[in-house]
Formats: structure tokens, C-alpha cells, sequence
């Protein structure tokens, strides 16, 4: 179980900051940080057993049928992660308790770091291929909104933007790369792909999955070609860039490499692609990083050079090239995150991180640009630090390269020159900070930050001092089991010593230590060359291409979606002429099997009158409340149709719909155009009457075919086993509240979120509201006549009365919740029409909206009631009982749900109904919307 | 069925029938509006009561047991079909739709169409 916890403690952490924020700023902080320390607590104890080449693993029925699991797995690789993604999360954790302003909301803050934390847990310990994208996803997402705390700064919106664009495409072509990966081994269960290496190489898809899977983790981990999106991200909160930036999202790229290390490398394609990226990445981001003025700016695109360097590593031929990769790894994440902690410092000390007005702050704060030294002398990689250890083993490990042939040569040669850089930025993190004369106007006068603002720098900074002395002693074991879960067990021999002797690696150093002191000191002649190019600020670039983007789909959108409505029908129809066409062209006859039932007189005319209604409603449609006439005689004859051919239940709630549509029309007419223009030419009526023929003969063939066709469907099951099953005679009704109640559960959920969004829609609509008719004619005066209130007044009792009879007799006889909401609801409004809103105001105080919510909760509340019983989800239940005089009586559970969907009807009904008639009155609102 | 009762049944339906023919002419025949309104009233009233009553004749001898549905709808039109007709009344007053010539006390439809009371001089 514990397994599962690791995760699953920072997850429900997410909650609490949002709890205990009322508790103070301190101890916000101090809640936060318990359940992630549980978490690392647990990884630390299943430590032992990891250290002894044990994999963990541990896994729960998801989706069976779709071979999906919650499957975790601890080993080697996942274990050094999470003791990084924890460890240092903790620390940051308490570094922003003091980096944080009064102004900014803590708990909004620690609750998005805590849930990228879970994501990076998720993702490290992730057993499934498809759990492991849906973690790396949530880090997108999750980044992006801790890149965009401070939201009301533009660069920080565009910056968040950015990263979440590149590094959300990266993520489609990881689950592009994964899935096809699954497809090649057959299963999504790391287990299974780890131990499939040979059959994936060998497979002719492996370049594509390859490659797409080596996008996503370019992409995250800022790699050439889309290095870009880090630097912008240092609009973020520092914090959230010594967390993210350098110990655990940019490493998010590196760790999918390494654990697909096994099955994915060893081929050239692999090589090829990783160690040239890698390269390029280390020199662009090493050059860059000298130039920049911006403290944050410089730590980043060290960052992207350090990931560079990393993923070459893992690009190289040799196991021994892992284990230096691995290594670099714990050593980066200690000394980079120090690093930006150690600016955000200075930046909340002195209120500024150019580097050209940061000069000697070594007399303010001696203590802070100690720890930050020591922090940069490890990025250099002098001896002693634990920077200097990983570098060493990559510069010996450029010197085996032989994967470019009669040119790898120039690989340590371009490493060393990477080296050079390295060492020249941070002497000028250094130099320029803490040294080079006096501070030039800074906006605060700087000073040491408070105690507990250091601690997490001291840590960090001890362990690059602690690696650097005793390697062995502090991360050997750990780096032993990483690296072997990488290298899939074949650990090579290798040694964590200080001193190998005097050697070529030793010579690349020095030559990398004093090449990068000479360009330091040289530095004003590199500035000026730097200088003649054009800045391109790739935000800038980022944005315009988006914009683009975004007004092309606009444009190609629009030719579609032009706001006609005639073209909207037209395009529809045609497809879906298109569609049926085929099908029937290739069935023989028209005509089934089944005989014909014989005709009457009175389905003749009823026919007859139909299709004239519908014709005349077509002819005078232009002339809108005969049309409106004519098409509720279009409706009366379809509701008596289903009475004729035994669906008295349909008959009902057609009658009743067709008086709220009638009502619904006459409301949205009456604030319509009184006169409709003639839209259409001549030659568009012939087309649009051409396809009309063509689509009505198409849906009548079908409807002829399949009534003349015997029909095999479950309403057997339903006739059979309604009583004994559901308790009702009425099969219409238990279907609905028992059989597919919970269709019905979401269909008045459906309907209830419908009424809110039109509310929502008209509540603060103004519209025209014409004066008089057509004619000029002015309204009547008479807006509620004395006869037809009293008489409407008189009728609601009896209404309601009928509406409770067909309630309660739903289950047995046609009726139910729907068709009795529909009758309450036309009783309710004919008193709004016979007396106004004002009247109904005072005497009935019902807020749809609760009528509405609490509809859903009865319905929703009496499907849990069977969980009571220890059934499935909406398990019906009746029984039968005798009262004297009443004789006896049926009660069902399916009632309280009928309930439930009687309320919603009622309140969506009057929701819309009663809004839309309000707009007609004096509480329509009338000043403009304030800005 | 016992003969008497359908013969019961049979006359209330063609009183019931007969009513509702005859509405429906006058509804078509009936040269204004405001006497075209008399038509449907009639229709609506004795027609659907004796078919209503036929019914309920019918359903009461076949079930065995008192059926009162059909009084409880002939109530319901017996309330709503002079709204209605009033309804329409007003409407036409509104629109001023001409009465026939011959049609007396033409005077009254313009106070009705105010809403004033009849002056007294007016009294023929």
C-alpha cells in the first residue's frame, strides 16, 4: 500500500494550504510541508530495500478491459527522483515562505506547487505508460499556472503561455510515441516494454516512436531547438525556477529518456539524435548564458546548457556516460537550485537582478555570496564541489567517443570549449555580483535575508561540499542503484574518487578553468562583438507566430461558420445526404415483409390535415403567428397520432410540450422583428426546395423500410418484466425510472444546466421592445384582464390537482414526473400571463434555480439511497401496502426519483419561461452594463 | 350493450355531433367576426358536452363504476371557452375589426374598446 501513498499524500496536500491559510503565514507553511514529508519519510524507508536492487512495484485495476492499471514502481531511478522532487520541494516550501510579498496568496501558491509535486511523483513513479503521460501532462499544466502567479504581469502570462504551448505539444507527441510503442510491445505496462528492448529496436515503427517520444523530452527539457520557452519561464516566482527549472520539470525530459534508456538507446538513430542535440544545446546555452544581465536570465540558459550536457551524456556510447549523466543529475538539481535561490535572495534584498547595477554586494551580505560561491564554484566545476566530479567523468567520457567517426574528435574538444564558457559565466555571476566596485542605484538598500530564508541555500550548498569530498560515502549507493536501473542492471566498473592521477579529463579542466578566466577577463571585447546583432526577443517572435496561427484557423473557421443560419441547415442536410444516399442506393426493395395495417378514414384526414398544416406553416412562415398557428396544429395532430397508436404517455407530454413551446415562440417573437424581409432569391428558393424534396424523400424511404420491416428490439423485455422487475404497469414510466434511470438522472441534469445557461444568457439582456404591432398599432392597454385573472386564479387548484393525479398514478397508468412538471409548469404560466410578474412576485417566493438544484440532488440522493442497501446505484424498490378506507397502495423507491424529476421540469420550465417573460416588464434591466 | 343504453349513447352523440357541425359551418357561413364568435361557443359547449356525457354513459356501463373524468373535463371547458371567446372579443375590439351594419348599439364597442363605462346619453 505504502507505494500508492507516495503520490497520494502530496495530492490530498494540495488541499492544505487552502485549509490552514486562516492559521498565519508560518504555519501554512509548516501544514503544507507535513504530508510531503510523510511522503519522503516513505521513500526513504522503502530506501533500504530499493538500495538493495530490489524493484518495488505495486498496481490497481483501473480500466482492466483496456489494459490500464494505477501501477507504481520504486526502483533505482524513481527513488533518486522522488528523494530529489520531495527533498527539495520541502526546502522550497520553507524558501518561499520568506520570498513570498504579504500581497501575494500563499495558499493559491503552495497549493500549485504541491500539486506539480505530485505530478513529478506521479510521473518518476509511474508503472503505466498512459498513468506516466497524464502525470507529465499535469506538470504542464501545473507549471503553467506557477509560471503565471503573478498574473497581472504580461511577461508572465506570456511566459507561462509559452511554456505550456511547447512543452503540451511536446506532450501529444510523447503520447503519440507511447502509444505506438504499446502498440509495438502490446502492452502499456512499463514491466513488459523495459523487458522488450530487442523487439522494439528491431521494429520497422522504432524510428517514429523514437523520435516522437525524444520530442516530448526535448521539449520539457528544453532542448535545441525549443530551449526557448525556459528562459521566458523565469518570469515565475524564483521559487517556482529553483524548483521547476533546475531540479525537477526541466528534469522531467532527462528522467523519460533515462527510463526508456534501456529499451530506446543503443542504436545509431539514438545516438545521432541525442548526442547532437545534447552538444548543441550545451554550447548555445553555455554561450548565451554569458551574455545575459539578468541574474535569472544567466542561471537559466546555464540551465539549458547543464540539460544539454546531460542529455549528451545519455547520447554516448558507453554505460559509463549513464552513470556520469545520473551523477550530474543529483549534482545540478543541488548546486543550480542553491543557485537560484541564492538570486532570488539578492533580488529580494536589493530589489534588482541586473548585473550591471548588482556591484559588490560581498560587503552587505557576506554570508549569502559565500554560500552563493561556493554554489557557483560547483557550477564550474572546481575540484572539491561536487560539480567538478560529473564533469570530470563526462570530460573522460567525450574522450571514448566513436559514434561520429573520423570526427569525434571534436567532441571533447567542443565539450572542453563548453567547459570554457561555464567557467567564464559563473566567474561573472561571481565577480560582477558580489564584487566589481559599488552597488549602481539600487532600489532597496541590500542586507541579509531572514535566518530561515537561508536554511534551504545552506542545505543544498552542503551537500555540493559533502558530494564533492566524500562521493562515495554520500550518493555511491544511491547512484549505483540509479544508474543500474537505467543501464537495466549492467553496471559498469567505475570509481567515485577525488584524484584519478594526472590525466587528459584533469588537462580538459584546467584548460577549461583558465580558458574561461581569460574570457572573463576579456569580456568587454566579446560583449561588444555580441553586441552587433540584432536582439530577437523570442516571446515576440513566439506570439506573432501564434497570432497567426490563431487568425488562420479564424479565417478558415469563418467560411464555415458565417452566422447564417440557412448555410448552417444547408451544410448539415448535404452531409447528410451524402451519408445515407450510399447506403440506400445499394437496398433493393423499398418495401419489407411485414403486411400493412389497414387505413382508416380518420388516419387519412388526420394525415391529410398534417401535411397541409406543415406546407401552410412553410407557405406563410414569413407571416410569423400564422405560422406559429399552423405549426401547433402540426404538433395537436402528431400528439393525437401517438394517442391513436397506443403511446398515450407520449401524447400526454407532446400536449403539454407543445403548449410551453407555443408560449416559448410567442416570448421570443414578440422581441423579434415584427416584419421578416424576404432573404431569399429565386435561385436559392429553387435549390433550398430542391434539397428539402431530396431529404424529405430520403428520411420517407427510411421510415418506410423500417416500418415495413420486422423490428426485433428489447421492448419485449421491458413489457415482461416491468411489473415483476420495476413495480409499474405503466412500461413507459418504469423505463424511465428504473430500467435507464440513469439516462434519466443525466437527462435532467442536462436539462437543469440547459435553464441555467439560458438564465444565465437572458438575465442581463437588454432587446428592442417594440411598442405596437406590425400595423403601428400600439399594445393594449388592458395587460391583464379581470376576467382572465380570476378565472386562471380559479383554475390553479384544479391544475395542480391533475398535475398530482398524473404524478401519482405514473407508475401504473400514462402519466409521471415529466408529463405532471409540464402541467404544473403551463398552470404557473398562465398566472404569469393572466396577472404579470409584479402579482406573482409577492405571492410566490420559489427561486427556480434551488427547485432546480435540488431536483437533481432528490434524483441523484435516491440513486446513492440503494448504495444504503448495499445495491447498485439506483436499484429500485416497491412493495404494496393496505390503509384502511384507502385501500391498498403501492409505494416505490422510483417515486422519490420521479419526484426529482418533476422538480427539475418545473424549474427549468419556469426558468426560462418566466425570465424571458420578465425581459417584457418593468424588470428588464435598462442601464447598460457598467464596464 | 344493453339496446337502450346504446341508444342513449347514439343520441347524445348526434345531438353532440350536430353541434359541433353546425359550429364549424358557422364558424365559415357567419359574415363578421363578432358573429362568427357565437359559432365555436356552441360547439365547444353542447357539442363536446354530449359527447362527453356519451362517453361517460359508455365508460360507466362498461367499467361498472361511476366515471367522472368526462365531467371533470367538461368542466374545464365549461371555465375556459368564454375566457377564450372574451379573449377573442377584446382582441377584435383592439384591432377594430367593423361589425355588420345591421348590428345594434355599434356605439357601446367603442367604450368597451376604452374601457369607459356607457355615457347615459347614449341609451337608445
Amino acid at each position: 500500500m505504502s507505494l500508492f501513498w507516495i503520490p497520494l499524500l502530496p495530492l490530498l496536500g494540495t488541499l492544505v494550504p487552502l485549509l490552514s491559510e486562516r492559521f498565519g503565514r508560518s504555519a501554512c507553511a509548516l501544514f503544507t510541508a507535513i504530508l510531503p514529508a510523510i511522503a519522503l519519510a516513505i521513500v526513504l524507508n522503502l530506501s533500504l530495500e530499493v538500495l538493495q536492487g530490489n524493484t518495488l512495484l505495486q498496481s490497481f485495476s483501473w480500466i482492466p478491459a483496456m489494459g490500464l492499471d494505477l501501477s507504481f514502481r520504486l526502483d533505482g531511478l524513481a527513488l533518486l527522483f522522488c528523494i530529489l522532487i520531495l527533498g527539495i520541494g520541502l526546502l522550497v516550501i520553507l524558501y518561499a515562505r520568506y520570498y513570498l510579498s504579504q500581497q501575494d496568496s500563499m495558499s493559491r501558491f503552495y497549493a500549485y506547487l504541491i500539486l506539480f509535486m505530485t505530478a513529478m511523483v506521479g510521473i518518476v513513479t509511474s508503472n503505466n505508460m498512459i498513468q506516466l503521460w497524464l502525470f507529465w501532462e499535469l506538470t504542464s499544466i501545473s507549471s503553467f499556472l506557477l509560471i503565471s502567479f503573478w498574473n497581472h504581469k504580461s511577461d508572465a502570462r506570456k511566459g507561462a503561455r509559452m511554456a505550456l504551448t511547447v512543452t503540451g505539444a511536446g506532450g501529444l507527441a510523447l503520447l503519440a510515441g507511447l502509444l505506438l510503442i504499446a502498440q509495438i510491445v502490446g502492452s502499456y505496462d512499463l514491466d513488459v516494454v523495459l523487458a522488450s528492448g530487442d523487439t522494439l529496436r528491431e521494429h520497422a515503427a522504432y524510428p517514429i516512436a523514437l523520435v516522437l517520444v525524444l520530442l516530448g523530452a526535448f521539449t520539457k527539457s528544453a532542448q535545441f531547438p525549443f530551449h526557448f520557452w525556459l528562459p521566458h519561464a523565469m518570469a515565475a516566482p524564483t521559487p517556482v525556477s529553483a524548483y521547476l527549472h533546475s531540479a525537477t520539470m526541466v528534469k522531467a525530459g532527462i528522467f523519460l529518456m533515462a527510463r526508456f534508456y534501456p529499451v530506446l538507446s543503443g542504436t545509431e538513430l539514438w545516438f545521432l539524435i541525442v548526442s547532437l542535440t545534447g552538444l548543441a544545446t550545451l554550447l548555445l546555452g553555455a554561450y548565451i548564458a554569458l551574455f545575459k544581465h539578468d541574474l535569472k536570465g544567466l542561471l537559466a540558459y546555464s540551465t539549458v546548457s547543464h540539460l544539454g550536457l546531460i542529455t549528451l551524456l545519455l547520447g554516448m556510447d558507453t554505460q559509463l556516460a549513464a552513470v556520469a549523466a545520473v551523477f550530474h543529475i543529483i549534482n545540478h538539481a543541488t548546486f543550480k537550485a542553491s543557485l537560484f535561490m541564492a538570486a532570488g535572495i539578492i533580488d529580494h534584498e536589493s530589489g534588482s537582478r541586473d548585473m550591471r547595477k548588482l556591484n559588490g554586494l560581498w560587503k552587505y551580505m557576506p554570508y549569502t555570496a559565500t554560500l552563493a560561491m561556493v554554489a557557483a564554484a560547483s557550477m564550474a566545476g572546481v575540484p572539491l564541489l561536487n560539480g567538478f566530479l560529473s564533469k570530470e567523468m563526462f570530460f573522460a567520457e567525450t574522450l571514448h567517443q566513436v559514434a561520429l567517426g573520423s570526427l569525434s574528435w571534436m567532441v571533447p574538444v567542443l565539450a572542453t570549449l563548453g567547459g570554457v564558457f561555464s567557467v567564464a559565466y559563473s566567474t561573472r555571476f561571481i565577480h560582477d555580483v558580489f564584487f566589481n566596485g559599488e552597488p549602481i542605484d539600487l532600489p532597496k538598500t541590500p542586507h541579509e535575508p531572514p535566518r530561515y530564508m537561508r536554511i534551504p541555500v545552506e542545505v543544498l550548498v552542503a551537500l555540493c561540499l559533502l558530494v564533492g569530498i566524500f562521493p562515495g560515502f554520500i550518493v555511491g549507493d544511491l547512484l549505483a542503484s540509479a544508474s543500474s536501473a537505467v543501464l537495466a542492471g549492467n553496471l559498469p566498473e567505475y570509481s567515485l574518487s577525488i584524484w584519478h592521477g594526472f590525466n587528459l579529463p584533469l588537462v580538459m579542466s584546467l584548460i577549461a578553468m583558465l580558458g574561461g578566466l581569460v574570457i572573463y577577463y576579456n569580456r568587454r571585447h566579446l560583449f561588444q562583438f555580441q553586441a552587433q546583432f540584432p536582439e530577437t526577443d523570442a516571446k515576440l517572435v513566439f506570439e506573432r507566430l501564434i497570432q497567426s496561427l490563431v487568425a488562420g484557423a479564424t479565417e478558415a473557421h469563418k467560411v464555415f461558420e458565417n452566422g447564417s443560419l440557412q448555410r448552417y441547415m444547408v451544410l448539415l442536410l448535404l452531409f447528410a445526404l451524402v451519408l445515407t444516399a450510399g447506403p440506400l442506393m445499394d437496398l433493393n426493395t423499398t418495401a419489407g415483409l411485414r403486411p400493412h395495417l389497414p387505413i382508416d378514414a380518420v388516419e387519412i384526414t388526420a394525415a391529410v390535415l398534417l401535411c397541409l398544416s406543415a406546407l401552410a406553416t412553410m407557405i406563410w412562415h414569413r407571416k410569423r403567428m400564422i405560422a406559429l398557428l399552423t405549426l401547433s396544429v402540426v404538433g395537436l395532430i402528431v400528439s393525437i397520432a401517438f394517442a391513436r397508436f397506443s403511446a398515450p404517455d407520449l401524447a400526454l407530454t407532446q400536449l403539454s410540450v407543445e403548449v410551453v413551446t407555443v408560449i416559448l415562440l410567442m416570448l421570443a417573437l414578440f422581441f423579434l422583428p415584427q416584419k421578416t424581409p424576404k432573404e431569399s432569391s429565386p435561385r436559392r428558393v429553387v435549390r433550398d426546395l430542391g434539397i428539402a424534396a431530396i431529404i424529405g424523400g430520403i428520411i420517407g424511404t427510411i421510415n418506410y423500410a423500417l416500418m415495413t420491416r420486422p423490428l426485433t428490439s428489447i421492448s419485449d423485455f421491458f413489457l415482461a418484466n416491468s411489473k415483476t422487475g420495476g413495480g409499474g404497469t405503466n412500461v413507459v414510466n418504469v423505463i424511465l425510472v428504473d430500467f435507464r434511470g440513469f439516462d434519466t438522472l443525466g437527462e435532467i441534469t442536462v436539462l437543469g444546466i440547459a435553464a441555467l445557461g439560458i438564465f444565465k444568457l437572458i438575465a442581463r439582456m437588454r432587446l428592442f421592445m417594440p411598442a405596437g404591432d406590425e400595423n403601428g398599432r400600439p399594445w393594449a392597454r388592458d395587460r391583464h384582464p379581470v376576467m382572465l385573472a380570476v378565472i386562471s386564479q380559479s383554475l390553479l387548484p384544479l391544475a395542480l390537482l391533475v398535475s398530482v393525479y398524473i404524478f401519482l398514478r405514473g407508475h401504473n397508468l400514462p402519466g409521471g414526473g415529466f408529463i405532471a412538471g409540464l402541467v404544473t409548469s403551463v398552470a404557473l404560466v398562465q398566472q404569469y400571463v393572466a396577472h404579470g410578474v409584479d402579482w406573482i412576485k409577492e405571492r410566490l417566493k420559489i427561486d427556480y434555480q434551488w427547485l432546480i438544484a435540488s431536483g437533481v440532488l432528490i434524483a441523484a440522493l435516491t440513486g446513492l439511497g440503494s448504495w444504503v442497501f448495499e445495491r447498485p446505484f439506483l436499484t429500485s424498490w416497491f412493495d404494496y401496502f393496505h390503509l384502511p378506507w384507502i385501500g391498498e397502495f403501492e409505494l416505490a423507491s422510483a417515486m422519490i426519483f420521479d419526484l426529482g424529476v418533476y422538480l427539475t421540469v418545473v424549474g427549468a420550465t419556469l426558468l426560462i419561461l418566466a425570465n424571458l417573460g420578465k425581459l417584457t416588464t418593468s424588470h428588464r434591466p435598462t442601464q447598460p452594463e457598467s464596464e | 350493450m344493453n339496446f337502450w343504453v346504446e341508444l342513449l349513447i347514439t343520441i347524445l352523440l348526434l345531438i353532440g355531433g350536430i353541434f359541433v357541425l353546425v359550429g364549424s359551418i358557422g364558424l365559415i357561413r357567419l359574415p363578421d367576426f363578432y358573429t362568427r364568435l357565437h359559432a365555436p361557443t356552441k360547439a365547444t359547449t353542447v357539442g363536446m358536452g354530449g359527447i362527453l356525457i356519451a362517453s361517460m354513459v359508455m365508460m360507466t356501463n362498461n367499467q361498472g363504476y361511476l366515471s367522472l373524468h368526462e365531467l371533470l373535463i367538461t368542466l374545464f371547458l365549461l371555465i375556459t371557452a368564454p375566457i377564450t371567446a372574451h379573449m377573442l372579443a377584446k382582441t377584435a375590439l383592439h384591432h377594430e375589426n367593423r361589425a355588420l351594419r345591421r348590428t345594434r348599439s355599434q356605439h357601446l364597442m367603442e367604450c368597451a374598446r376604452e374601457q369607459q363605462p356607457p355615457k347615459p346619453a347614449d341609451h337608445d
